[in-house]
């Protein structure tokens, strides 16, 4: 068969629009289910306001950033005369500056509607999973893995459609690079502040409801339960979605660049190796619409291996599919091929082998909730021990997934490097159904909650609980797999700053030789563990803040606590929005200043060390707080079902420790990590032909 | 308002209150401005009952609403000895109240429970708070720490709770604690092999109450008697209270 680029293109853009049509339906299938009883209705309505506010202030401030933001990149590319532009045969009849500025604007646009799709099914979806549990396991646990989907679907859709669109009428991947960095940049606030918020609130609920005033999680006497609930929403659906649509962007636009200036260089088709990762995003589509559909429970089953099974089904769906597509066309490298399926393999394994460091059947979790019995010290030590040892297998895997695609490539005439960066394309291919089955947990999770508030039941919170405790499964899974395929989709990033600055006439070396590098490494290394550092104290401070309102609701108002008074859930929730995108500044900052600070004055050689340092720190600090907080919280967990003296016991006081620490690791600081190191290298790949011309040192 | 007659057991004190007993708990638990907490266990007395040990008429008459009509909360008749002077007739419904303020009313059952094998573990309650192990069973215990005119260790009446032992109830060097949240186990199994291999039939596990029972603990109920009689007052099962009362299951398990 003859390969048609435009074909092609249009076909990437009629996959994303069947993804995003079948988002689409599912919404308003979800919307469809019966909503429940009054009282449901009421608390999910607390939440959806809740959440509403949350995301209005959010996009408002995201707005006013992105437009800031796409000034300055019309400004400066406009000055740079759009020579990239000219360089890879831009069409395009605006400046290059405009159309920079456009694909940021586009891309951060994107990200917001599909975090917008996610939360606004989720909190629709919370109590419908609530009352749907009421009549049977299988319909609660459809219906939430639907709305799930409804975010999985519409992120990949959004995305491959814009960057398709972009492409398409600009001809340029650099372009395609101002679709994703506007994705990441709203990816890193979205991400950051809603883990901000989120273990605000909870952290807060906790300290005030269980430890001061002796009430259970989730019960509506709590200002700040529906703050709590709100934050699992702002949290793990439209900050995950975001992240994870800000890497599946960021890996596809590396291997576009790659493939434009290699393919040029190697006397390869650039525009094959450009519009490749499209196709196999298009294909990992299809393999996700078709994977969903194998993802079922009967009653009384598990639903943790239903969707441990439509993963895997729609991992083999996609390698199949890339067997296809090389027997249809030849013209396709082989390389290509085995690279993808390097990823995605190895990224499924480094997924699986994250569960087992925070699944509470192995020994990890075991062995932190038995030392628990000596104390909170020592299960904290253990935990940490854990998440430190948890980073080996997911480096070994990075590591083979690395090796793998770049000999797979060169062996098959392809530059090492783009098969790397195929691997991160295979990764995140099937992010349809990884997102899915992730943004399931925050679902199911609020209609634990909706059922314990509106009091629905004994046997619809036990069905709630056996849903849950998939999704925490899930959530374990997907974030060993973003972090594994962050690390593969900055490396291919490195390589292509390293690109565009050569073509620029900059050779980057990194040398340990060169002190100048040195200075780069080192600033780059300190940046995640600072990053970190301030998303949580961030948590601390805002936390500190709502334990004070909880407390005067609490002694302001006795019926509280008597139940006969509700309290004033929007305060605590206004409290967390605020407290969260307030603390997002500095953060902020070190994404996207610090890379062109130390580009502009240290020089290209001293960027490229601060990536390389930022990387390594980041991807190490991002799988242990990660692990290591989802180690606790399953620890914890593991002793409320009656181990080592079950709850109330010394080994349960401590593990509560564990988990409070654990809470802004695995939720604000760790997953942050990964968009914080991609937008870093995005705006170091961005500007590089600006700071290829203008740095102090070099 | 009614007026009724409480006998809170930690501390010992007859109360009079214009609250009825979920009320009664909440405001014993968390205090009038909510800023305290602590569990309460409390049996609701027979309004008729009189004693000239205790000055019942006299606190009827200073039980009245205060200025603003809001119910008088308490009025303490005897913070002394209440449980020997009490008549066990007179109780009628305990109440269990969690640190939060939920509250759980056990009747009285006339079936005593039979007699196990195995080892026991008593928290006495009042009027002493020792936490007890034993080779006795729930009615031996109460016979020999009230009744029994051969033992130097009694007590005019006393009001216990027998915990949960598990595996150690067979098996106290061996046996899994799985789900038991005793501090200090080593402790505790010495004090079982202890009672299991020496000619003893009690030994004192701990001196103090603890501030906190775990409800979840008691194996099958609470026992309160005196030289006369002996009541007992059983507790549902954690499957029950789940089901039935599970607002109150749910604090009393955090």
């Amino acid at each position: 068969m003859d390969f048609n680029y435009s074909i092609w293109l249009v076909i990437g853009i009629v996959g994303g629009v069947l993804s995003l049509g079948v988002a689409i339906f599912l919404y308003f299938w979800v919307m469809k289910q019966d909503p429940g009883t009054k009282a449901a209705q009421e608390v999910a309505g607390w939440i959806r306001e809740g959440a509403a506010a949350y995301l209005k202030r959010l996009y408002a401030a995201l707005t006013t950033l992105a437009l800031i933001i796409s000034v300055l990149i019309g400004i400066v590319f406009s000055l740079e005369k759009g020579v990239l532009g000219a360089e890879s045969g831009s069409t395009s009849f605006l400046p290059f500056g405009v159309v920079m500025a456009l694909a940021f604007i586009t891309g951060s646009l994107c990200s917001a509607v599909a975090g917008f799709m996610g939360m606004r099914v989720a909190v629709e979806a919370n109590v419908r999973t609530a009352t749907a549990a009421g009549k049977d396991l299988a319909g609660a646990f459809k219906l939430s893995f639907y709305a799930g989907a409804v975010l999985g679907l519409a992120m990949v859709g959004l995305a491959v459609i814009g960057m398709s669109v972009i492409y398409m009428l600009t001809h340029n991947a650099q372009a395609v690079l101002g679709f994703s960095f506007g994705a990441s940049t709203l990816a890193l606030l979205a991400k950051a502040g809603g883990g901000i918020y989120t273990k605000t609130a909870d952290i807060a609920a906790d300290l005030v409801g269980k430890v001061e005033i002796g009430i259970p999680e989730d019960d509506p006497r709590n200002p700040a339960v529906v703050a709590d609930n709100v934050g699992d929403n702002v949290g793990d659906v439209a900050g995950m979605g975001a992240d994870i649509f800000d890497s599946y962007v960021a890996s596809v636009v590396a291997v576009m660049l790659l493939g434009a200036t290699f393919g040029l260089k190697e006397r390869l088709d650039p525009t094959l190796y450009t519009i490749l990762p499209l196709i196999i995003c298009s294909l990992g589509i299809l393999a996700s619409l078709l994977g969903i559909q194998f993802v079922h429970v009967k009653e009384g089953g598990k639903p943790g291996a239903a969707l441990n099974r439509g993963t895997i089904i729609t991992c083999v769906i996609f390698i199949v599919m890339l067997f296809g597509l090389k027997l249809a066309f030849p013209i396709i490298n082989t390389g290509v091929v085995w690279a993808a399926i390097a990823g995605i393999v190895v990224g499924v394994i480094i997924g699986f082998t994250s569960d087992y460091f925070t699944n509470d059947s192995f020994a990890p979790v075991k062995e932190t909730s038995r030392v628990s019995t000596s104390g909170s010290a020592i299960t904290i030590i253990t935990g940490f021990s854990y998440g430190l040892i948890s980073i080996i297998p997911s480096v070994i895997g990075i590591v083979t997934a690395t090796l793998t695609a770049y000999y797979i490539a060169e062996a098959n005439g392809l530059p090492g490097i783009y098969g790397i960066g195929i691997a991160a394309v295979g990764m995140l291919a099937i992010s349809g159904m990884i997102v899915s089955a992730d943004a399931y947990g925050p679902i199911v999770d609020n209609a634990r909650g909706i059922a314990e508030m509106a009091g629905m039941g004994q046997e619809v919170i036990d069905r709630a609980d056996v849903l849950d405790a998939a999704g925490n499964t899930a959530k374990a899974i997907t974030k060993g797999f973003s972090i594994s395929a962050a690390a593969l989709t900055v490396l291919a990033l490195f390589a292509a700053f390293s690109e565009v600055m050569a073509a620029h006439g900059v050779n980057i070396t990194i040398s340990l030789r060169s002190p100048i590098v040195v200075a780069g490494v080192f600033l780059g290394a300190i940046t995640p563990p600072l990053f970190s550092a301030l998303t949580m104290l961030a948590v601390t401070n805002n936390a500190f803040d709502m334990i004070e309102e909880i407390r005067r609701q609490f002694h302001a108002e006795p019926g509280i606590l008597a139940g006969t008074h509700k309290p004033d859930y929007a305060r605590c929730v206004s409290l967390a929005a605020h407290g969260a995108l307030n603390s997002l500044a500095i953060p902020a900052f070190l994404a996207v200043g610090l890379p062109l600070v130390v580009g502009f004055v240290l020089g290209p050689d001293a960027l490229g060390g601060f990536l390389g340092g930022a990387i390594f720190t980041g991807v190490i600090f991002a799988l242990l707080m990660s692990n290591a907080g989802g180690l606790w919280d399953n620890a914890k967990k593991y002793i409320e079902t009656g181990k080592f003296g079950g709850p109330g016991s010394e080994a349960h006081k401590a593990a509560v420790v564990g988990d409070t620490v654990g809470d802004p690791f695995k939720d604000t600081a760790g997953p942050s990590l990964n968009t914080l190191i991609t937008v870093m290298s995005l705006v170091s790949s961005l500007f590089a032909p600006i700071i290829a011309a203008f740095h102090l040192f070099s | 308002m009614t007026i009724h007659f409480y006998f809170s057991l930690v501390p010992e004190a007859l109360i009079a209150s214009m609250l009825d007993p979920e009320e009664f708990g909440f405001y014993y638990a968390v205090g009038t401005s909510r800023k305290t907490r602590g569990q309460a266990m409390f049996f609701e007395v027979d309004p008729a009952y009189r004693n000239p040990y205790f000055r019942i008429d006299e606190a009827l008459a200073r039980c009245i609403p205060d200025e603003d009509g809001t119910p008088k909360t308490s009025v303490y008749i005897s913070i002394y000895r209440v449980l020997e002077h009490i008549d066990l007739n007179a109780l009628m419904s305990l109440y269990l109240t969690t640190q939060d303020g939920r509250t759980l009313e056990l009747q009285p059952s006339p079936e005593i429970p039979n007699h196990e094998k195995g080892l026991h573990l008593y928290q006495e309650i009042a009027p002493v708070s020792p936490l007890v192990v034993s080779v006795l069973s729930p009615v031996e215990f109460y016979e020999l720490i009230v009744r029994d005119p051969s033992s130097l260790v009694t007590v005019p009446a006393i009001t216990f709770a027998e915990l949960d032992l598990g595996e150690l109830a067979d098996d106290p060097e061996m046996g899994l604690m799985d789900n038991l949240p005793y501090s200090n186990s080593d402790h505790l199994r010495e004090c079982l092999s202890q009672v299991k291999t020496k000619y003893i039939s009690t030994k004192m596990v701990d001196r103090a109450y603890v501030p906190k029972l775990q409800y979840r603990t008691v194996k099958n109920g609470f026992f309160v008697g005196n030289s006369s009689q002996l009541k007992y007052y059983p507790m549902p099962s954690q499957t029950e209270l789940r089901s039935e009362n599970y607002r109150w299951f749910r604090s009393a398990n955090m």
